[in-house]
């Protein structure tokens, strides 16, 4: 396999049942845009990236949005359609994204047939008071059953979604949602911390004093987070991520090392070497132009320089339990660190530094420290 | 002209009492404007002082008026600023007259620096023409005003005039007064030129413009003349006249306020106060010049970005020559690099520098808390004034420390004079004297230091009286005092800016404040920090800023990872921006917010 092989790709399936009012993602509701048009939309898209690059997929995820939302009919077309355009004789992970009560068994089946080998669950919450204020559409016993849904049919890679320090959220109350988890006994959990993202109704709801963030107590349910489930046998693996050994998102671990990936769909962002690019945020127009011109309109290019990339690289490799390595770091000279090792926040060894427990919650300011 | 036809006058008022209105209103009687060239508050001609409505500069004014006796007149209006801060341009601008108007509000009565300004006019030998302004109101009370002319300025009643500056009522009984009562200008009997330099103002184009009242022999185009204190000659380019802008006239003779224009170059140049005499036929000695002008008030002054300190030196060179008062010299601060320590007359002085420097130079600097100039005796007998904390010498070779004190008269309503005691005596005051003023009001005069009167004594006046209460203050002399540095530490490290000279007594009061304001505005750090106020090592006050506990992004997947590293890097430019003390990073806003707003 070459240098300029691709082996990570994206997709974005827009399309959602109702809009989460903390959610900052390009999505909008299916209408009449969720059609046949926009499956083979996706299909050229992915015959037109291979003519630029090699494809060869280590990885493929499907994100959104909610991609179960696709039909049936439309979810077969573009998974065949995927094996009749892609080499897939590499894939090791192919991931969709689910959310509860969007897929029955038969979805699930073919999703299963197919190939797709790890599905990530949107639950978010086990109570429902959490799930209406999150505008979640599932019941807490529509997330089990739909959990259950995908052992029955195979699945043996599961991911489930949780978010902390959602406002009226206590820290028992998170203490349950993390135990209910435990016992479903997923291979992999993803605990987010509830970020007001700009432009959403939620951050409106933040400035306006109805919600209110607290940082330390957003430590307690992280630091609770780690505990229940390393004590349950999970990795903490990447600050929001726990897997049982193996189990960890091989996609997500390619874009944390800075891996080229190719992202398809509106508003999907790709990362080829040092140029950064993003797909036009529309799906309507998306569509037309893949019909009309054959390709899509890129937003936000960018071409890094060393040094940004440097920033990205610590930012998030220091996030992950390898950290980061030191050549990184002092790519362009010494970087004091004498402070970090002082407050314990860092511990170095092998060529690499890591955060301590200490340094978890304070990531990002440790990651400030290091790019100097 | 002849020198019997010219009077030279000032207006001299309380702040508020017409002034600027009644100055006004002369010009459009005199014809020297024409009303459709009127605009409201003509002499306040720079933007700030429109807007505070106060005048900060002199602004004299030719006007001529044909008198009922037949004659014409030319009088020499020499508008000045009407707040304490500027009592020394008001001196200035009245050693250049034989004479002044004295203005009364009808409604107000006699403030406290009416008496004030009537004291300083009475040094100047000064023939005074009560007016008593705003006659139109409904709440003017003429047999109040008039009383307290006499009770209190000791003028007989029967001399003041009526008047309306806003209607235009008494305006020619005020020119008469000027010409019938004001003597003219006197000159030694040999026509040697003498000159006094009374101001200047620096003009990009035209170099230094000096403002002149000429005492005896002529100035004009192509003089050689000489100024007296430097023994430096020059070329005369231009004279003329104040009408009100500066229009060329040929000549200015004896008796004339004018302005002059030489071959100055630099600010430094001109000294306010100077003689100019001819360098040919120089007179004999200068003429009495005027008292040098004490800076009370002094805070350091830097330059946000620390790439603009040569471009603040020039502009405080520049700010300096339109400003004899203001005084700066280098100095430097650990937490603030290089910047000026400046000395001012007084508060409003200070933030009126700030201000200029701002918009007329575009400058963006950081101040600190001001302070004042102490005398300290060391005890091997060494004398020293210090004006800055830093240089005050350690508490054991101490003998004594003296602080400015100030005499403040206060004129309140007798329903607070309890309330304004008790903020008298919580400031360390005194009182001297209590005098009433009629059935309403006292006048209470206090000694008090200059340091409590400094940051908000009057605006706590304004408030407690509801405005009613108005203040002014002279020198009073040093006395001893308890004083003690108090220092800032940040995580053991003390700041040398937020530093300051305070009285024992005062000192935990203080360093509570300070300290809860720095752990207000300094953000949290990864580690705990402490903030200690201290004297000589001592704790006296201690506040806790404690560990940020978590910051780290929730998701970093593909589309969030440009967004991340944009925030990373604007946090590292502002990273940059920050003042490390030791381990801590303080944003140079903290520093702003505690120095500006501590009290
Ligand atoms: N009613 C009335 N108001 C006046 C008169 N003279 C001045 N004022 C007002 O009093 C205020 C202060 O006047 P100003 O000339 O700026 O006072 P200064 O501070 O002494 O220069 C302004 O609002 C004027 O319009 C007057 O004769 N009658
Ligand atoms: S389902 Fe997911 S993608 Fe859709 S609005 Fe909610 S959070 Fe956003
Ligand atoms: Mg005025």
């Amino acid at each position: 396999m070459s240098e300029t092989t691709v082996q990570h790709l994206y997709f974005h399936i827009p399309f959602c049942a109702q809009i989460c009012p903390y959610c900052a993602f390009y999505k909008h509701t299916p209408g009449k845009l969720a059609n046949a048009a926009f499956v083979e939309a996706l299909l050229d898209e992915v015959v037109a990236c291979s003519k630029d690059y090699e494809i060869a997929p280590k990885t493929l995820y499907f994100g959104g949005g909610t991609p179960t939302l696709l039909s049936r009919k439309h979810l077969e077309r573009l998974l065949q359609g995927l094996h009749e355009r892609l080499d897939l004789s590499a894939l090791v992970e192919w991931t969709f994204e689910a959310n509860p009560a969007t897929y029955n068994i038969e979805k699930a089946a073919l999703m299963c047939d197919q190939g797709v080998n790890r599905i990530s669950l949107g639950v978010q919450s086990w109570h429902s008071e959490t799930l209406k204020l999150l505008g979640r559409e599932h019941s807490p016993e529509e997330a089990k059953e739909a959990f259950g849904i995908l052992r029955n049919v195979g699945f043996d890679q599961l991911n489930v979604d949780l978010m902390f320090s959602v406002p009226n959220q206590s820290l028992e109350q998170w203490e349950v949602d993390l135990e209910q988890v435990i016992a479903m006994q997923p291979e992999h959990i993803s605990a987010y911390n509830l970020t007001y993202e700009e432009d959403t109704d939620f951050f409106k709801q933040l400035q306006a004093g109805r919600f209110r963030e607290d940082s330390d107590e957003d430590a307690l349910q992280f630091r609770l987070a780690i505990d229940k489930l390393e004590t349950a046998g999970y990795h903490h693996y990447e600050i929001s991520n726990y897997a049982r050994p193996g189990a960890e998102s091989k996609h997500n671990q390619a874009y944390w090392a800075g891996r080229d990936y190719l992202g398809i769909g509106p508003s999907a962002v790709s990362t080829i070497g040092l140029k950064r690019w993003k797909n036009v945020a529309d799906t309507a127009d998306y569509v037309r132009q893949m019909r009309e011109e054959g390709s899509v309109g890129k937003d936000e290019c960018e071409v890094l320089t060393p040094d940004q990339k440097r920033m990205e690289s610590i930012a998030l490799q220091l996030r992950t339990a390898e950290g980061v390595s030191l050549d990184v770091v002092e790519m362009n000279g010494e970087v004091d660190r004498q402070m970090l090792i002082e407050e314990g926040m860092i511990t170095e060894g092998g060529g690499r530094i890591v955060l301590t427990e200490k340094g978890k919650p304070l990531a990002d300011t440790v990651a400030l420290e290091l790019i100097g | 002209m002849s020198i019997e036809l010219t009077r030279n006058f000032s207006i001299i008022a309380h702040i508020d009492h017409g002034k600027t209105t009644l100055s006004d209103r002369l010009l459009e009687h005199t014809s020297t404007i024409s009303q459709r060239e009127q605009q409201d508050q003509l002499l306040d001609s720079m933007d700030l002082e429109r807007e505070r409505g106060i005048t900060i500069k002199s602004h004299p004014v030719t006007m001529r008026y044909e008198s009922k006796d037949g004659k014409e007149y030319r009088l020499n209006l020499l508008d000045t600023p009407g707040h304490v801060d500027f009592s020394y341009e008001v001196s200035r601008s009245l050693a250049a007259c034989e004479g002044a108007l004295l203005l009364i509000d009808a409604a107000q009565g006699v403030e406290a620096q009416t008496v004030a300004n009537m004291h300083l006019a009475t040094l100047q030998d000064l023939k005074v023409i009560p007016v008593i302004n705003k006659i139109d109101l409904p709440g003017a009370d003429l047999p109040m005003a008039k009383k307290q002319l006499e009770d209190i300025i000791a003028i007989p009643a029967e001399e003041a005039i009526e008047a309306s500056a806003k209607m235009g009522i008494g305006i020619d009984d005020i020119l008469e007064a000027v010409v019938e009562r004001i003597p003219a200008p006197e000159q030694p009997d040999d026509d040697l030129l003498r000159a006094t330099v009374f101001d200047s103002i620096f003009d990009t184009y035209r170099g230094v413009v000096s403002y002149v009242r000429v005492v005896s022999g002529q100035l004009k185009r192509g003089t050689a003349i000489k100024m007296m204190s430097t023994g430096k000659n020059y070329e005369v380019k231009e004279v003329g006249i104040f009408t009100p802008k500066q229009s060329a006239e040929d000549v200015l003779k004896a008796g004339d306020v004018g302005y002059v224009i030489a071959n100055m170059k630099t600010s430094a140049e001109v000294k306010i106060g100077d003689t100019i005499t001819e360098s040919k036929r120089p007179c004999p000695k200068p003429l009495p010049g005027f008292q040098v002008v004490q800076p009370m008030v002094f805070s350091g002054i830097y330059p946000v970005s620390t790439d603009d300190f040569e471009q603040l030196k020039i502009a405080m060179g520049k700010l300096q020559i339109n400003d004899a008062a203001f005084t700066y010299q280098a100095e430097s601060s650990v937490a603030l690099g290089f910047g000026f320590r400046c000395g001012f007359l007084g508060l409003l002085h200070m933030e009126i520098v700030q201000e200029r420097l701002r918009r007329e130079y575009d400058m963006d600097v950081i101040s600190t808390y001001p302070g004042v100039i102490y005398q300290v005796t060391k005890t091997n007998g060494e004398e020293l004034e210090v004006d800055n904390p830093s240089f005050l010498p350690e508490a054991q070779v101490i003998e004594e420390i003296r602080e400015p004190i100030v005499r403040v008269f206060i004129m309140v309503p007798n329903q607070y004079i309890g309330e304004m005691m008790k903020m008298v005596l919580e400031r360390r005051g005194e009182l001297e004297n209590t005098e009433t003023l009629d059935e309403v009001r006292v006048m209470l005069t206090c000694l008090l230091p200059l340091n409590e009167i400094l940051v908000d004594f009057n605006d706590k006046l304004k408030s407690l009286t509801r405005g009613y209460g108005s203040m002014d203050y002279e020198h009073a002399g040093y006395r001893p005092a308890k004083l003690v540095k108090m220092d800032m530490l940040i995580s053991g490290e003390s700041v040398d800016a937020f530093s300051s000279i305070v009285h024992r007594d005062k000192a935990q009061a203080r360093g509570r404040h300070l300290a809860a304001k720095l752990k207000e505005v300094i953000p949290r750090q990864m580690f705990t920090v402490a903030i200690q106020a201290t004297i000589g090592g001592n704790i006296i006050a201690r506040e806790t800023i404690t560990a940020m506990r978590k910051n780290v992004t929730a998701k970093c997947y593909g589309g969030d990872i440009s967004r991340k590293r944009k925030l990373l890097e604007k946090q590292k430019a502002g990273k940059k921006k920050m003042k490390a003390i030791g381990k801590v990073n303080i944003p140079q806003e903290a520093f702003i917010k505690v120095l500006k707003t501590s009290d």
